[in-house]
């Protein structure tokens, strides 16, 4: 999910730099300051979440959990998945430093559509709560996959190629995730129902 | 109530990546590579993070000018190799697809062998009345010599490889150092919110 230093051309970058400035300034002026707890761990939680890697076919893919922040942060998911990739370029050298803004506009904006498609489900009952959860979940990582595959377009020319890699690879790892959201969406309900109001 | 609940959660975080941590002994994706030469072959190897090798990847070679020497194909275990006689820097690019790359810079080879021919030669004068004993020439003497060390080197270079696999690796200082800095920037943005709206 992380597009590396050297793949892309500038104006790429640079697109995806500006999309990114858009949405995190957007979701800094959004930010509540009593919501800065929850954005914090959501960035860790999207920071760790990397690490996990699950071996599908030749390569492996691994959890981004992007569906979850946007889901309980809406537009602040831009400036926590944001740090959250900062310190994965600097200390793993995931993606890198260049690409930060497709990498964060990629990730980012799916969760925050999944926010506004499914919101409205998590605030009903626990099965229509998971259901959200889990279509949230799974189809901002699936859009996730369509948006790296466009900003690659250019350097791997087929661009049903590599969406067709990228989205064969991440469909198993979708529906994990989805099932992880719906799971943290239920136990959110339950603990703090005012997270998801 | 509030932050009481958030500890909780917080909490529950913490265990999951943990527990999750120590689950998984292998990590996403950063791809590297390593060459290294023999005479004018080139040897190398690509891998994933975790240690798993980049299959059947494609592998190009630019030398010091940026110009396109070679392009070579890994195999099943993300090894390459080719030959060339260009002796300068050589860059190695392996684009492994799905956006991930990975460049390796193979220092120039002279250097190394102008260090060797200086310091053989005076070694070489006292012992040049055994040479025609044996009836090699210095060519043939070098090239036995040469088989000779890489064979010993060639432990030291799996060795070397292994060492590298690992420095690769994430450990969990990182991952814990990482989360303690989200916090941290996150504590610093809540700081400076707070400011403005103070004042």
């Amino acid at each position: 999910m992380h597009i590396s230093e050297g793949v892309l051309s500038a104006p790429v970058l640079i697109t995806g730099a500006v999309l990114s400035l858009a949405g995190l300034t957007l979701g800094l002026r959004k930010i509540k300051n009593e919501d800065i707890p929850k954005v914090a761990v959501l960035s860790s939680a999207f920071f760790v979440a990397s690490l996990i890697h699950i071996p599908i076919g030749p390569t492996s893919a691994h959890l981004v959990l992007n569906g979850l922040v946007g889901m309980l942060l809406g537009w602040a998911a831009f400036p926590s998945i944001f740090v959250g990739l900062v310190l994965q370029a600097l200390l793993f050298q995931f993606g890198g430093l260049t690409t930060l803004g497709v990498n964060t506009f990629a990730m980012a904006m799916p969760g925050v559509l999944s926010y506004y498609a499914f919101r409205g489900m998590l605030r009903k009952g626990k099965n229509l709560a998971f259901a959200g959860g889990f279509l949230g979940g799974a189809l901002a990582l699936i859009i996730a996959a369509v948006f790296i595959s466009i900003a690659l377009i250019e350097t791997e020319k087929s661009f049903i190629g590599v969406a067709g890699t990228l989205l064969a690879m991440h469909l198993p790892i979708a529906v994990i995730e989805g099932i992880i959201t719906g799971f943290v969406v239920i136990y959110l309900k339950k603990v703090k129902p005012e997270a998801l109001a | 109530m509030r932050n009481h609940i958030f500890n909780k959660l917080f909490q529950a975080m913490i265990v999951l990546q943990v527990i999750l941590f120590l689950f998984n002994s292998a990590y996403a994706h950063k791809v590297s590579a390593y060459a290294y030469r023999e005479g004018d072959k080139v040897f190398g190897e690509c891998y994933f993070v975790d240690g798993s090798p980049c299959k059947n990847s494609r592998v190009q070679v630019y030398d010091s000018k940026g110009n396109k020497i070679t392009e070579v194909t890994t195999d099943e275990k993300g090894k390459f190799k080719f030959t060339t006689s260009n002796t300068g820097q050589l860059k190695i690019v392996i684009p492994a697809g799905e956006g991930h790359r990975a460049e390796y810079m193979l220092e120039a080879a002279e250097k190394v062998e102008k260090k060797d021919i200086k310091k053989s030669e005076p070694e070489k004068q006292p012992e040049k009345k055994e040479i025609p004993k044996t009836s090699l020439n210095k060519e043939e003497l070098k090239q036995i010599i040469d088989e000779a060390i890489d064979a010993k080197l060639q432990g030291l270079r799996t060795e070397l490889m292994d060492l590298r696999k690992q420095m690769d690796k994430i450990s969990i200082r990182d991952i814990i150092g990482g989360i303690g800095y989200i916090f941290g920037v996150w504590a610093i943005i809540m700081l400076l919110k707070r400011k403005k709206n103070a004042s």
